[in-house]
């Protein structure tokens, strides 16, 4: 029986995509079956960053509108054989889908998958009553802004009040240089200030922007930000692993050997 | 008259047909009865008592208020007759006494408020946990949070000037005492109010004070 998990935060572009697509694409690394799910209808974007763009034919809305059938429209990723993308459509808007219409089709994806994870637009209207609909977990993304934080404590509440099993908080775009000069919350800071669980904190990383415009996630490679990724996806399905040293000493000899 | 003893709800509490015909030791007969046979589905809550239909002597609305007390769990805080600016006033009471009741229960509310939450209580209310920036809690009693404070509280909403605010971190948007508002300066804003504090009304301002004997003693419950 396969888990619903929302990746959702309220504020825009704190990361939302980028963690859907990097845990998703992770968590078939761990050999566990995928399928993400594109809820932001009207403005999706989880395809680009998967790189899957050109090959959609069928959305979430021709599914839940039965023009198609689910297997139809599930777009599979050639690079992991566990993975599937379900995009959404782009020129409908988020009242074509109604919550409880998403809340059948997560139940009818839970005897395929072993993981459905929705990528939640911004914002608290109906996109995320949809996405959180049938969800039984929800990670929630925040950076250590204290706009997002904000935005963050009112979704943790929204969660709450919907009864959401468990929350998780993710913080993204961590920067260790500006936490130690006092310019920044740091993840204890934010963790302080939202009282919820920690699952992983994610370093401002340029090479996500590389990922991005690739359409290649970056999860288990040797950046940091791709270190960071493969060990949420660890700790969601369940193993241990001690939190990533993020202090990058970029000395004079690592400076000259990195190069290679 | 088919039933010469008729109950009818309303607004407020109850009111209760008579006939007009009927002799007096007649009705009251079965003025018992029928609240004998009511008195489980009536229950015991308070109530505004009206009568209709026949004119009653005082003595005599005392003898049915007594039976009915007799014969069923209502307790009645008053009679109405027909008066609407009595009535208003009496309406005023009822409010007053299911607050008493409320008051002497006092309220707890588990868990941290986050930003867009909004608790309402008629009576004083304990706060365990922290009231987050953009949470409310308004309460017609005073509120006490073993938590910190960074959100908006309303106490003794909108009249009593005795309620207090406590919080073991008070560092608040926004305090309203009996409708008085103060907000944090901007400084404080930043540097955080920290620390235990109570805040209360005094002479039309709201103060905010560390723990004391003196400002114990100033306190009126």
């Amino acid at each position: 029986m396969g888990e619903v998990i929302v990746i959702t935060s309220g504020k825009g572009g704190v990361g939302k995509t980028t963690t859907t697509a990097n845990v998703g694409t992770g968590l078939a690394k761990l050999e566990k079956k995928v399928v993400l799910i594109d809820t932001d209808i009207g403005l999706r974007n989880l395809d680009v960053v998967m790189g899957l763009e050109n090959r959609i034919v069928f959305n979430l809305v021709d599914v839940i509108e039965g023009t198609c059938r689910i297997k139809q429209a599930l777009i599979k990723d050639k690079r992991y054989p566990n993975l599937y993308l379900l995009p959404a459509a782009q020129t409908k808007d988020k009242t074509s889908v109604t919550p409880e219409q998403m809340k059948k089709l997560c139940d009818e994806l839970r005897d395929e998958f072993e993981y459905i994870l929705m990528d939640c637009p911004a914002g608290i209207e109906q996109g995320f009553q949809n996405a959180i609909a049938g969800a039984d977990r929800a990670i929630v993304v925040t950076t250590p802004e204290v706009s997002a934080v904000r935005d963050a404590d009112r979704i943790i509440g929204l969660l709450e009040a919907h009864e959401m099993k468990q929350t998780h908080l993710l913080v993204n775009r961590l920067r260790t240089d500006m936490v130690k000069r006092g310019d920044m919350m740091s993840s204890d800071d934010v963790v302080e200030v939202l009282a919820i669980d920690l699952i992983g904190v994610v370093p401002d990383d340029e090479n996500i922007v590389i990922s991005t415009n690739q359409g290649e996630p970056l999860v288990g490679n040797d950046t940091m930000a791709g270190k960071a990724f493969m060990n949420i996806c660890h700790r969601l399905v369940g193993d241990d692993v001690p939190y990533l040293d993020l202090n990058v000493k970029k000395g004079i000899f690592s400076k000259l050997f990195s190069k290679n | 008259m088919e039933n010469p003893v008729v109950i009818k709800g309303n607004k407020h509490g109850i009111t209760v047909f008579l006939d007009a015909k009927l002799d007096f030791g007649t009705l009251k007969e079965l003025v018992a009865e029928k609240f004998r046979d009511s008195s489980k589905f009536l229950g015991e809550a308070p109530v505004i008592l009206g009568f209709e239909g026949r004119p009653l002597l005082p003595e005599q609305e005392v003898e049915i208020l007594d039976i009915i007390n007799a014969n069923c769990n209502l307790k009645v805080v008053m009679i109405d007759d027909h008066d609407a600016e009595r009535e208003e006033r009496y309406k005023k009471q009822l409010d007053e006494v299911l607050m008493e009741i409320d008051r002497a229960q006092g309220a707890f509310y588990k868990g941290n408020l986050r930003s867009g939450q909004e608790v309402f209580f008629e009576s004083s209310v304990v706060v365990l946990g922290d009231v987050h920036p953009g949470a409310s809690v308004i309460s017609k009693g005073n509120v006490i949070i073993l938590g910190s404070l960074k959100g908006q509280v309303a106490a003794g909403a909108y009249e009593n000037e005795n309620a207090f605010v406590f919080a073991t971190d008070m560092s608040p948007v926004m305090i309203q005492i009996a409708g008085i508002r103060a907000r944090c300066s901007d400084e404080q804003g930043k540097n955080g109010n920290k620390g235990m504090k109570l805040a209360f009304l005094e002479e039309g301002r709201i103060c905010l004070e560390p723990l004391s004997k003196k400002i114990w003693n100033d306190i009126r419950l």
